[in-house]
């Protein structure tokens, strides 16, 4: 059977429509929240004891006199031909920025993912096979401390523990994959574990309900009563069933995270998204953050297609 | 063991804010604690990559392009100036080239020979025109108004120009010392265009090899520099880290090897720090309350005295500044080689004299002070320190905060909101900058744009005309104490530079700037 059938490239071209809309309209709330912000970028361009003149004239020079619905206009318009401009700040391709970052960040969500399958799943079954036990407690509180714990907190004990007392992983920054994939997974490490304790929480405790309510169903009593075992029936049965809601955890997991990392990186001083993006808002670099954004949307569009997709791969009822 | 554990635990909480990396330079009770011990360890060793952590992604690379004052560590490293400063006076020292005023409107300089650019350009006196004219009357310049008082630069030997004022201006070493005085090649200025913004060529110790925005910016020993004394360090890296406790952190676990103008309130993660030493010194840095003196009581020259003395600047420092610094009694610090110490002894803390001040000028039940202020923590503390200090006067602050470029522009620009500002002046290597960008009547940062005296407007010209440090000294003198006998302004407490590094790097010296230079730098083997 194709995995790319026709229902499923309608699908697919269905979603890419509807992506352009909310494209546009995240870009523009975005330029909009940033020019709405007090503050001048020509200020701090200027430098110190700037005149007035001085000040006008660079805003003339960088076209930030014009109306506000041309300069997003622009912006888009040299957007969509594949140009995202320079930054204002320091002059830089904002493309090689983001080519630069996101691959940094990139490392750090999918590691982090990872954690959370890695140690999520199996806490979620261990959970869900013996409901209302002591195993089964213990492991929904970790849940619940999992998610009340802030990631920047757990980061800052890492690195406390884990870089300053024991030295056992770096304390900041990041290595490019292409450069020494190694260094590049040591240096990640750290922030990723961070990042994954609401995740490997969240992974356990939908898994664990998903389950205790499929367990629990008419069509496992029959099971049981056909005489198959109960890892059998875990395994063959109560996963399958369960793994449409998982993946809908796992893609909204995955977008979440790639938002978190934005306090991450702060704490471990890592170049990534996040922090081209606050940089960017902090200095009203209208153009990075303006690229930061639509490469960010596009990457949450996509996952949302590619899990659409899957959704009609595991479970054929959905079209 | 557990001890150790548990505070290391709390460091990471200490609340940093952008704002700081703007905001800390640094300065000096600790003037004593430094210089002789990180100086005079032995010959310098060559080698090595000095790994830095900065905090901030400079503007640009090219001098005249620039505008950030956290730019200058960065530049320093790539760029000679004309002229140099005595690291703990500030006093104006030949750099790239030695200067002479043959009449007070005629000033030459003579380059050094062989200096060349990184891209083996030489430095000669076309080169210092180039850069000279460049500086005064490029579009994307952003020093044009240092440079304002050159008429004409002529190239009157190889190594000699000849630059004409059109008047008296002996700042004009100490502006050369600054942005204006960085050369940069005019080969790589021409061909590269708007370009070496990002990638400057100049003839200092170091050429750039890479900036990546918000990463890292390296620079590797420039071959054919034209002096051997400084310079000790094959590379410098520096990373950057806008979080100054990460920054410092990063030292602490041995990342990087120097984290600078940190807040005070780290100092306790480097006390913990057995491979991490601190370095102090004074800088120019005040903070202090900018008044306008065009609104309400302000006006009334008895206030503002009032102010003065009901300010207790030990109390500041020790408080606000964990004891780091120095209790500033006027603009300058008492380092500085224009500091006069008849004028600190001005307004001792004495709040009964304020109180009868206020009674006198007829605020018996004191009245209230519109005040702009920014949002970061450590403003908002130094803010409430301020606010019981002088509501002990019963001068009652109303504050307004907000970011430091949206709140300093609504108080120096068109719409002069407040009658006073909570921030701070960030020092200029000449005095005579620092007053007349403060005092003048027309001045950005006098906000009321009121004309003190005619005493004080011809002092101001007065004080770029002699190019004898004693005269100098004597009309700095004069004008300080003005300023301060009108209380133009309330000065509170002058920063220290604080600066980590790990005990591997020697030969670091603090400077009055606050803002780390890295010539003389040399790592242990």
């Amino acid at each position: 059977m194709s995995i790319l059938t026709a229902s499923r490239l309608r699908v697919a071209r269905r979603r890419l429509i509807h992506a352009v809309p909310v494209l546009v309209l995240a870009t523009f709330i975005v330029f909009g929240i940033l020019k709405l912000m007090p503050g001048d970028i020509a200020i701090t361009l200027a430098g110190e004891n700037a005149t007035e003149e001085r000040i006008a004239e660079i805003r003339q020079n960088y076209g930030l006199d014009r109306p506000f619905l041309v300069q997003y206009g622009s912006w888009l318009w040299n957007a969509v031909q594949g140009d995202l401009s320079r930054s204002l700040a320091s002059g830089e391709e904002v493309a090689v920025q983001i080519a630069r970052s996101f691959p940094i960040t990139l490392l750090i969500v999918v590691m982090a993912m990872g954690f959370a399958l890695v140690f999520g799943i199996p806490l979620g079954i261990l959970a869900a096979s013996r409901p209302d036990s002591l195993v089964d407690r213990v492991v929904t509180s970790i849940g619940s401390l999992g998610i009340a714990v802030p990631n920047f907190w757990l980061a800052m004990i890492f690195v406390s523990w884990f870089a300053l007392e024991f030295g056992w992983f770096p304390a900041t920054g990041s290595v490019p994959l292409t450069q020494d994939p190694g260094q590049a997974i040591w240096h990640a490490f750290l922030p990723a574990l961070a990042l994954a304790s609401g995740g490997m929480s969240e992974v356990s405790r939908q898994l664990r309900s998903s389950l205790v309510e499929v367990m629990s169903s008419p069509q496992v009593r029959t099971l049981h009563a056909k005489g198959l075992t109960p890892a059998a029936i875990l395994w063959k049965h109560g996963l399958k069933n369960v793994s449409v809601n998982l993946l809908t955890v796992t893609s909204l997991l995955f977008n979440r995270m790639l938002a978190a990392t934005v306090v991450v990186e702060a704490v471990f001083a890592i170049p990534g998204m996040g922090s081209l993006i606050v940089n960017a808002a902090l200095f009203r670099d209208l153009p990075v953050a303006q690229g930061v954004v639509f490469v960010m949307v596009l990457v949450v569009i996509s996952v949302n297609l590619v899990t659409d997709l899957l959704y009609t791969v595991l479970d054929p009822r959905i079209r | 063991m557990t001890s150790r554990k548990k505070s290391d635990l709390r460091l990471p909480f200490a609340p940093m804010t952008r704002r700081e990396w703007l905001m800390m330079m640094g300065a000096g009770t600790a003037a004593a604690l430094l210089p002789g011990a990180v100086f005079a360890q032995g010959e310098p060793r060559r080698g090595g990559v000095l790994r830095v952590s900065g905090f901030a992604n400079p503007s640009s690379l090219d001098p005249a392009t620039g505008g950030a004052g956290s730019d200058h560590t960065y530049l320093w490293t790539i760029y000679d100036t004309l002229v140099e400063w005595d690291y703990k006076t500030l006093e104006p020292r030949p750099g790239i080239a030695q200067w002479k005023f043959s009449d007070p409107t005629t000033m030459v300089l003579t380059i050094s020979p062989n200096v060349l650019f990184h891209d083996d350009t030489a430095c000669d006196a076309e080169a210092v025109k180039f850069n000279l004219d460049r500086g005064r009357g490029d579009d994307r310049s952003n020093i044009k108004a240092d440079l304002s008082s050159i008429d004409s630069v002529e190239v009157t030997g190889p190594l000699e120009v000849t630059v004409r004022l059109t008047r008296p201006d002996s700042a004009l070493p100490a502006i050369l010392s600054d942005r204006a005085g960085m050369m940069v090649s005019p080969t790589a200025a021409g061909k590269l265009g708007d370009e070496h913004d990002r990638k400057g060529v100049g003839a200092g110790p170091w050429k750039l090899v890479e900036w990546a925005d918000n990463q890292n910016i390296t620079v590797t020993r420039h071959e054919k520099y034209w002096r051997d004394d400084r310079g000790f360090v094959d590379g410098i890296e520096f990373s950057i880290m806008p979080e100054r406790a990460t920054g410092l952190r990063s030292v602490v676990a041995g990342q990087n090897d120097l984290a600078y103008q940190l807040p005070p309130r780290l100092k306790p993660l480097i006390d913990r720090s057995k491979d991490v030493e601190l370095v102090t010194g004074p800088t120019l840095y005040c903070r202090q309350i900018y008044l306008n003196l065009s609104r309400g009581p302000l006006q009334d020259v008895r206030v503002r005295q009032a102010m003065n003395f009901a300010i207790d600047r030990e109390a500041f420092v020790k408080v606000a500044q964990s004891g780091f610094g120095e209790p500033a009694h006027m603009n300058l610090p008492s380092s500085h080689w224009a500091y006069d110490p008849e004028v600190a002894k001005l307004y001792p803390h004495d709040p009964d004299k304020a109180r009868a001040l206020l009674a006198e000028a007829g605020f018996k039940d004191g009245f209230d002070l519109t005040i702009g202020g920014y949002t970061d923590a450590d403003s908002v503390r130094r803010g409430e320190i301020l606010m019981d200090q002088l509501g002990k006067i019963g001068i009652r602050l109303r504050f307004t905060n907000g970011t430091v470029a949206e709140i300093s522009a609504q108080y120096f620009g068109q719409e002069k909101k407040f009658d006073s500002l909570v921030s701070a002046w960030t020092g200029r290597p000449d005095p005579a900058m620092s007053y007349g960008l403060m005092y003048a009547k027309d001045a950005y940062f006098n906000a009321g744009r009121v004309e003190v005296s005619a005493e004080l407007t011809e002092l101001l010209a007065k004080s770029r005309e002699s190019e004898d440090m004693a005269v100098r000294k004597e009309i700095f003198s004069r004008l300080q104490r003005i300023v301060m006998e009108q209380a133009l302004v309330v000065p509170i407490a002058f920063d220290a530079e604080m600066t980590a590094i790990s005990k591997k790097v020697v030969g670091y010296r603090p400077n009055l700037i606050g803002k780390p230079k890295y010539e003389f730098v040399s790592l242990a083997s």
